[in-house]
């Protein structure tokens, strides 16, 4: 499976988990933004990281919301 | 256009990240007491007691490349509103035609027991984490989140710890009994002594004796008993020493002061993000974003909790999971209505569940009224 992520920007608070945990695929200002691509796992451990729960991944191949 | 911001923590750092990504260069001043750039909290009462960690929210350059200025290690004094002045400790006077006060919360201390340390800056976490290292027993005064997380993480480190609280559960101004019983079976079933309904009595040197007489094992002591609104430089100001009060977009009566963060008595880190955030829209002209409901999180034995909306005062009723275990969504409900969610160990997609049902009709009651 390949993994796409998408900030939800209402719920972002610029915790900076994300890009602590991926800084290759995640950026944070004033909210986070996906800026790169990376492994599902570390994708899966961002979004799982962050306190918000303001990362949602998606499956590529069926654009369906994945359970993290 | 100048901004100058008095404090240097969450709210302070948001402002600045939401004014320069819109592409904002007016010329800010940060004047901050302590003697470092700025930095998030978080971690001081979780890893930041097992080693050091660097939490520094940007690189010491990037303030200079964006035009901030960091007045580091100084203090204000006072505020004159009428002159748009603010002074510092050491005499020099700071005009602002803008001014975002910042200046957070001061951790309360514990009477009686003037060694019981506090855990509220970064100084403050290396002195718990250098005391834990040497493996003597832990006395935590006060079942709130920085005690309980403190707890937690001395727990892990091998350190005897015991958790001294007043009232008759943990986390009592916010939760309600179900979800205190629940934390207080997490913390006993990890070693942590929870001790609840007993306040401390005097200090024995290396233990504290309780007011009804029993001892707790105490080489260090940790005092998480709440914070109060840095707003002692404020004094005759004209704004309230017991927490700046502020609109949604962050302003205060006075003219072109706005206030944001802990000094108005918000609480939690969301709030303080948002509420720097909020300000920074105010400036930029933007209009002000609708209230958002409460947040908080905590990271305790390995589990997640996190709460949404406002728990006081509503009965607890288990949506998901059970209380045996460390995965569950306890929901608050007031009035038929659903006003906060507690998830404990539950995914992303559960919290943004969460969020949705608020304040929505309690669907599980009304049915089983039915």
């Amino acid at each position: 499976m390949s993994l796409i992520a998408r900030i939800e920007e209402d719920l972002c608070l610029a915790h900076g988990d994300c890009e602590a945990v991926a800084p290759e695929a995640f950026r944070v200002d004033d909210v986070a933004r996906v800026v790169g691509e990376t492994t599902d796992d570390r994708l899966r451990e961002a979004a799982r990281a962050c306190p918000a729960g303001a990362i949602v991944l998606f499956d590529a191949d069926s654009g369906e919301e994945v359970e993290v | 256009m100048e901004l100058l911001i008095v404090g240097g923590g969450l709210a302070a750092q948001r402002c600045i990240e939401v004014l320069r990504a819109a592409g904002d260069d007016r010329p800010i001043t940060v004047v901050c007491d302590e003697p470092v750039r700025p930095y998030d909290r978080p971690p001081l009462s979780k890893e930041g007691l097992h080693g050091p960690v660097d939490t520094a929210f940007r690189p010491a350059g990037w303030y200079a490349d964006h035009d901030v200025g960091l007045r580091l290690g100084a203090a204000a004094r006072s505020l004159d509103p009428a002159r748009r002045t603010v002074t510092l400790a050491g005499g020099e006077r700071l005009r602002y035609s803008e001014l975002l006060i910042a200046t957070g919360a001061r951790a309360r201390t514990l009477p009686g027991v003037p060694r019981a340390q506090v855990l509220r800056d970064r100084f403050d976490g290396e002195r718990l984490r250098a005391a834990l290292a040497g493996g003597a027993p832990l006395a935590v005064v006060g079942a709130g989140l920085i005690g309980l997380e403190a707890a937690a993480a001395a727990c892990a480190l091998g350190v005897e710890v015991t958790v001294i609280e007043a009232a008759p559960r943990p986390l009592a101004g916010i939760l309600g009994p179900r979800a205190g019983a629940w934390i207080t079976a997490l913390h006993r079933a990890e070693g942590v002594v929870v001790r609840t309904g007993v306040t401390v009595g005097r200090d024995l040197g290396d233990a504290l004796e309780l007011a009804d007489g029993t001892r707790v094992p105490a080489a260090h002591v940790l005092a998480g008993i709440g914070v109060a609104p840095a707003t002692d430089w404020l004094a005759g100001s004209g704004l309230d020493p017991s927490g700046v009060a502020v609109d949604a977009a962050g302003r205060t009566g006075l003219p072109g002061v706005y206030a944001a963060g802990d000094v108005t008595g918000s609480g939690h880190w969301e709030a303080a993000s948002r509420g720097g955030a909020a300000v920074a829209r105010a400036l930029l002209g933007r209009v002000a974003l609708p209230g958002a409901p409460s947040f908080f999180w905590s990271d305790q034995h390995g589990v997640r909790l996190q709460c949404v909306g406002d728990p006081r005062g509503a009965a607890e009723q288990i949506t998901s999971g059970d209380l045996a275990s460390r995965e569950f969504e306890l929901d608050h409900i007031l009035d038929g209505c659903t006003t906060a969610v507690l998830l404990a160990g539950r995914p992303p997609s559960a919290v943004r569940a969460a969020r949705a049902r608020l304040h929505t009709e309690d669907t599980v009651t009304t049915r089983r009224a039915a």
